[in-house]
């Protein structure tokens, strides 16, 4: 049996334990969605990265 | 007490009561309905026999008459419970034997009849449990047989009866330096539907009881299987609350107890708070399990949200939620244990306590002690504040949750699809696709290149939020959300549905840029954690449009990926190219492939060696002269440094320096500084660091292949030259001619020969593409790549999620750090 981590909760669960699968039980899957409909899921703009986009191909 | 001296009562059946018929008839009213005494006379109703007896033998230790109650199955099936206690009078009973005419002992009293403990002794228990509050005698009235033994005054008394008449008078067994009363029975079984003892129901019960009366010894054996067990707890019901806890994590490691008594009322309450969800709470009024709660427990809860609010509102630890009680007692483990003199029973199951009084009771006794507990330990008082916050912010986002999925439904009501998707003509669900299509120009083209029939457009767009100060965040919108659970119409969560798909294939198609790779980890994680059927099922793809497009003359064609791109390029530059190296010495054809090849397996290598400092020219002069291979091993020995190509010649050398120095050598993590100033560095062993240059095993190879084309290792180095005309080596394909001061710069100068005649376009975006375009790329299944989604993928991408979430900058960079080789395929 093998054991994950739960997105929401960090806590270490069964996975053949729950039936929220990823999460750990259907109130942490609740919360995530939660988190997705409130906008608050995000992944940080860097500047740095803007940048990157500039790399031009060089042969 | 005689009749008429009674106030005037309505209970009109108490007229009957003729003391001797009633006698007569207990008896026979136990036997006939016993359920009435006992609850049942299944398994639940035989074990309560066991804990009747128990119970008075707990109410002797807990009177502090005795220390040990010892409960045990015999092998025939009979149950002895013994303590050590006072033991049951055997003396002539005054009253009981005026009313009988005839002699009768205490004990005989207590054996056969109803109710009678009161009576010998008014107020001894007073708060004596027993959840029908029947005991012994109905025990005996429902035993095939049953003996008690009373150990008092040196001598052992014994009586026995069958079906709960007394065989024979009390009798004197002989002398003994015991004290108190065993308890032996074999419960009818013409009454009973099975009287096997299950030894884990005892136990349970007998353990629960040794925890709820503290530094009680309770031994338990069961003779049938050897079985034994023996419960004693100093702290009592404290140690309950860690035992119940016992497979959690607790917040603070010692429970909190709370003990108190007010109006003969005596109140007890252990409890911690553990990381789990659960409320866990159990509660006791005289040593009977209340599930139904009660008087008590409602104290208990409402003094603690009281408590736990206004600690927090007066040390500041709120923010914007404030919690309830239901999300106070998340992950609590409370144990309340009640003595209560005159305890009212009520609910289904006579296990929910009435009286008024005790509410007021408890609450003012758990308002005093966990206010004084939280002023004193403010560590764990915000603990569990901050458990209850989180708790709050849990119940409002699910509930926002449900809320905003519910908006979804009332405004899409009538079977509408959200107005963004271009769904497809064909209801074959094996056949349908849907493409979540990145910007609304891509979105575009995709429309107007798609297979009208099988493939629906979805165009999603990342949004760009200031979550924090002077940094910007990318989500996806609420409203991208919501269309893409109802496009897709497989539900989410626990409403899952996955032959409700509308779809069999989603397919996720964004730009290959830094803006794509974000819009696919945040789809991919979603995917992952709230359509987790959808990926399990092998039903999310990822589309691969190209990243160039090749124009040659009237032809176009596309190219995916850069690798792609730079091989295409090298193929077309080799055609008809020459290398001419002076001296009679040139390359071309199938040799010209080799060498470019050789070069390009060496170049990577090269610029892993230049990225730790260790420039190729220096390096170039530790070669071993006889094998033309370049060292491998770089070794400190204390400041000395040197160099090796095999790891026989470093062993050898390490050998013989441990020889010299009588000792094995100790290794350093870093080179010894290079002076120290004091001249002292004699005194102790020189300390080996090592390292091992992997990319030049690469580099040593791709050299001897080399040597085959007639090149060394000078070849890779620019020379001086001066005064000499003409390049070093000149590559020659029909008309040009370029020049090369190092075979290093062959391979850029061989790609840009073949990029000659051809108009490559790198694509910034898919929405640089038009419609036609993307259909022959992208849409087409006849010539688009699509890679399947594995649960591989979209747990590497819910990690990545986690990594590149706004607020955790330090992993962020930790696991960029960690993966700093694989970061550039990262975005790819």
């Amino acid at each position: 049996m093998s054991a994950q981590r739960c997105p929401a909760c960090e806590k270490l669960f069964l996975s053949a334990q729950s039936s929220a699968k990823p999460f750990c039980s259907e109130r942490c899957r609740q919360i995530d969605l939660g988190l997705w409909l409130e906008e608050r899921h995000s992944v940080a703009v860097r500047p740095d990265e803007k940048s990157e986009e500039e790399i031009t191909l060089d042969f | 007490m005689s009749e008429a001296a009674k106030p005037k009562r309505q209970d009109a059946n108490k007229e009957y009561g003729a003391e001797d018929l009633e006698h007569l008839s207990d008896l026979e009213h136990v036997r006939e309905r016993p359920s009435m005494y006992i609850g049942d006379t299944a398994a639940r109703g035989l074990h309560h026999l066991v804990y009747e007896v128990v119970d008075n033998s707990i109410d002797e230790a807990m009177a502090e008459f005795a220390t040990m109650v010892q409960v045990i199955i015999n092998n025939d099936g009979s149950v002895s419970v013994e303590d050590d206690g006072r033991g049951i009078p055997i003396e002539r009973h005054e009253q009981l034997s005026e009313e009988t005419g005839r002699e009768v002992s205490t004990l005989e009293g207590v054996m056969t009849v109803l109710k009678f403990g009161g009576k010998f002794q008014k107020g001894a228990y007073q708060t004596s449990g027993g959840l029908h509050g029947v005991g012994v005698t109905v025990v005996n009235f429902l035993s095939e047989w049953c003996e008690v033994e009373v150990y008092r005054d040196g001598h052992v008394y014994q009586q026995e009866y069958e079906c709960g008449i007394p065989v024979a008078e009390v009798r004197r067994l002989g002398s003994t330096t015991k004290v108190g009363t065993k308890t032996t029975f074999k419960a009818d079984t013409k009454i009973f539907q099975t009287t096997k003892f299950i030894y884990d129901t005892l136990q349970k019960r007998l353990q629960e009881l040794a925890f709820l009366n503290q530094g009680v010894r309770i031994f338990f054996q069961d003779e049938r299987s050897g079985d034994q067990e023996e419960f004693y707890y100093e702290r009592g019901i404290i140690e309950f609350v860690e035992y119940l806890n016992r497979a959690s994590e607790a917040l603070y490691r010692e429970p909190i107890f709370i003990e108190d008594e007010t109006d003969s009322v005596g109140c007890q309450i252990a409890l911690q708070y553990t990381t789990e969800f659960t409320e866990n709470v159990h509660s006791y009024v005289n040593n009977i399990h209340t599930t139904e709660g009660g008087t008590h427990v409602s104290g208990f809860r409402s003094a603690l949200t009281r408590t736990l609010n206004s600690y927090a509102k007066r040390t500041n630890l709120f923010s914007d939620i404030v919690p309830t009680g239901d999300d106070f007692r998340e992950g609590i483990t409370a144990v309340i244990s009640m003595r209560v003199p005159h305890p009212q029973f009520e609910g289904q199951t006579k296990t929910k306590l009435g009286n008024s009084e005790v509410e007021g009771i408890v609450a003012s006794a758990v308002s005093e002690h966990l206010g004084k507990y939280m002023e004193e330990n403010p560590k764990e008082a915000k603990l569990i504040v901050q458990k209850g916050i989180l708790a709050a912010e849990a119940r409002v986002a699910a509930r926002k949750a449900k809320e905003l999925l519910r908006e979804r439904k009332g405004a899409l009501s009538g079977g509408g699809l959200p107005g963004k998707l271009r769904d497809c003509s064909s209801k074959e669900v094996e056949k349908c696709e849907l493409y979540l299509v990145e910007g609304d120009s891509a979105g575009g083209s995709a429309e107007g290149g798609r297979l009208r029939e099988y493939q629906a457009i979805l165009p999603l767009r990342g949004k760009i939020i200031n979550a924090y100060k002077s940094r910007e965040d990318k989500v996806l919108a609420n409203e991208e959300v919501r269309s893409m659970i109802h496009a897709i119409g497989a539900g989410i969560g626990e409403d899952q549905d996955l032959e409700k798909r509308r779809y069999d294939k989603i397919i996720i198609m964004t730009d290959a840029d830094v803006d794509g790779s974000h819009i696919r980890t945040l789809l991919l994680c979603f995917f992952y954690r709230q359509m987790y059927d959808l990926v399990d099922g092998g039903h999310v793809y990822m589309a691969q449009p190209p990243l160039f497009r090749v124009k040659q003359k009237r032809k176009t064609h596309y190219v995916q990926t850069e690798e792609e791109m730079k091989e295409q390029l090298l193929e077309n530059g080799l055609r008809e190219a020459v290398l001419d190296a002076g001296e009679g010495l040139s390359v071309a054809d199938k040799d010209m492939e080799r060498l470019c090849h050789c070069l390009a397996a060496m170049e990577e290598a090269l610029l892993a060696l230049e990225r730790r400092g260790v420039n190729l020219r220096t390096h170039a002069e530790r070669q071993d002269v006889e094998t033309g291979r370049l060292p491998v091993y770089h070794v400190f020995f204390g400041r000395d440094e040197h160099w090796f190509t095999t790891r026989a010649a470093l062993d050898e050398f390490l050998q013989e320096r441990e020889k010299e120095a009588g000792q094995e050598l100790s290794v350093s993590d870093r080179p010894e500084p290079s002076s120290n100033g004091n001249g002292d560095a004699t005194i102790a062993t020189p300390k080996i660091h090592m390292t091992e240059l992997h990319e030049v095993r690469t580099i040593n190879s791709q050299l001897k292949e080399l040597t085959g084309f007639g090149f060394d290792i000078q070849a890779l180095i620019s020379q001086d030259r001066t005064g000499i005309e003409g390049a070093r080596y000149t590559l020659r394909r029909g008309e040009s001619e370029i020049g090369l001061e190092d075979l290093r710069g062959l391979l850029s100068a061989v790609r840009a020969a073949g990029e000659k005649g051809l108009t490559i376009t790198r694509f910034k975006g898919l929405g640089e593409m038009n419609a036609e375009e993307l259909r022959e790329t992208t849409l087409d299944p006849t010539n688009r790549t699509l890679i399947r989604v594995t649960m591989k993928d979209a747990t590497a991408a819910d990690d990545m999620f986690r990594v590149l979430m706004g607020d955790k900058v330090e992993p962020r960079r930790e696991f960029i750090e960690k993966h700093a080789l694989d970061v550039r395929n990262l975005d790819v």
